[in-house]
């Protein structure tokens, strides 16, 4: 099967056309594309079938997506049963979002902005964003070609090669040490953020601190951050408008 | 916010359409960050430690955000890149609420445009519905490429319109420096609560919660010993 490298490039944009109807549908088929290709000259029918299917309904994480795309280029090849490559897309879309969500979005990309947020404050300026962009895409482009890989080679295994893979042994280990990093940033950048405010300022900033993290607790989605945050600074300018 | 050169404002704008396909549509390098998206923008318009402060600033509100599934969040991306505009060439302490307002409404639009994009490529592909059904690649190219436009273009608007709303603040908004200070104070609060918000409900229970409080004694040590 040829094309795997063009269908990671692909990959990449997976969630360029992404919507509510098919969600990530139309990004697989676009990355599908070239390993389907050798399809079309073995068996042109089965390649048309495969590329319908290749578009319908998919979500997932997008950095693991590759997982599922190469587990079903391998099964279309394998000319395994449409049904059963049907099922087995179905069948990896939580998983995979589950996986995903957890390994990088509460996970590397909390942990790395920590530490680049701690670094920044303890005055590493550039070398901190740098470090953030290295560390995460080096993350992203051995996962991304590790998880196309895996799928090509396993096809309808798939499930059971996730299973055993490291992305669920590093999911805790990561999540934990996302935990510490974030910890670490927030009083340090708390006290960057208010040095030379003055004892009154710092008080003042720490309660509004205080009071957003209880209000949107307590109010939960109807008043997010940003609303608070806004709705403050309004009545900010109202209470000094009137004088206060 | 300092007089932008023409060639400062065009790169602004270019900036903002890379960081703002890169919240969703390619290649999710993170350049979306706000700590990044902030710190090159502040480069761009002929102050970087202004960016810095910003980003720092927004990035503690995008902590607060978890993309997961099909959630809706905002779009710091672009919203960044104006309020650092906005901020160069201001002492922090009284440039960063105003910037911070700024980007903080952009960023609700950003959660609107995004949803208005989605629902555009929802219409499209309806409309390619026939030719998805029948297995034709270069629609489902077409589809790819015009929704990678889509946001592309949606990232252009959100940033020529937050410099332009904040080239109009720094020209016309006159307050005295104990409002601007509190809505700087306000601002950091607001984004301090966001950040604690975000790391408690990520860290539940468990482990993760222990190591939470972990690094948070670390960090006030250092704080101190700073």
């Amino acid at each position: 099967m040829n094309g795997s490298w063009r269908a990671l490039l692909r990959l990449f944009a997976v969630q360029g056309t992404w919507n509510y109807e098919r969600m990530l549908g139309v990004g697989m088929g676009y990355a599908a594309e070239p390993l389907l290709e050798d399809l079309k000259t073995v068996d042109p029918v089965r390649h048309s079938e495969a590329v319908v299917r290749s578009t319908d309904f998919f979500n997932c994480h997008p950095n693991l997506a590759g997982l599922a795309l190469g587990a079903i280029a391998r099964a279309e090849y394998d000319a395994m049963p449409g049904q059963q490559i049907v099922r087995l897309r179905t069948a990896l879309c939580s998983p995979l979002g589950s996986l995903g969500d957890q390994l990088f979005w509460a996970g590397l990309v909390p942990g790395l902005s920590g530490l680049a947020l701690a670094a920044v404050v303890l005055g590493a300026g550039w070398w901190a964003i740098a470090g953030y962009l290295l560390a995460y895409n080096l993350v992203r482009l051995g996962t991304a070609r590790w998880a196309l890989k895996t799928g090509l080679d396993t096809g309808m295994q798939v499930g059971a090669a996730i299973g055993r893979s490291w992305v669920t042994r590093w999911i805790p280990r990561i999540g934990v040490a996302a935990g510490f990093a974030v910890g670490l940033a927030v009083p340090l950048v708390a006290a960057w953020s208010l040095e030379g405010i003055g004892t009154v300022g710092a008080v003042g900033t720490l309660a509004v601190a205080a009071t957003g993290v209880v209000v949107t607790r307590w109010f939960g989605p109807a008043l997010t951050v940003i609303r608070f945050a806004l709705l403050a600074m309004v009545l900010l300018l109202v209470f000094r408008w009137i004088g206060l | 916010m300092t007089e932008l050169t023409l060639s400062q404002a065009l790169l602004l704008i270019i900036w903002g359409v890379l960081v703002a396909v890169d919240l969703v549509s390619v290649p999710q390098a993170m350049i979306c960050r706000p700590l990044v998206a902030g710190t090159v923008a502040g480069w761009i318009a002929g102050d970087v430690e202004a960016g810095l402060r910003v980003g720092v600033l927004f990035e503690l509100f995008a902590l607060d955000v978890l993309p997961i599934g099909a959630v809706r969040y905002p779009d710091y991306g672009p919203a960044t890149v104006a309020a650092a505009a906005l901020s160069a060439g201001a002492p922090w302490e009284l440039g960063l609420g105003v910037s911070g307002a700024l980007g903080l409404v952009l960023a609700v639009l950003g959660d609107w445009s995004l949803q208005l994009v989605r629902r555009i490529n929802a219409r499209a592909i309806q409309h390619h519905a026939a030719a998805l059904a029948a297995g034709e690649g270069p629609a489902i190219r077409r589809l790819q490429y015009s929704g990678l436009a889509r946001d592309a273009a949606r990232g252009a608007a959100l940033t020529t319109l937050g410099l332009l709303a904040g080239w109009l603040l720094a020209n016309s908004l006159r307050i005295d420096r104990a409002t601007a200070l509190g809505l700087t104070l306000v601002c950091v609060g607001s984004a301090l609560s966001a950040a604690v918000t975000g790391a408690i409900r990520s860290a539940g229970r468990d482990a993760r919660l222990r190591w939470l409080l972990g690094g948070a004694v670390v960090g006030l040590i250092l704080a101190v010993l700073r």
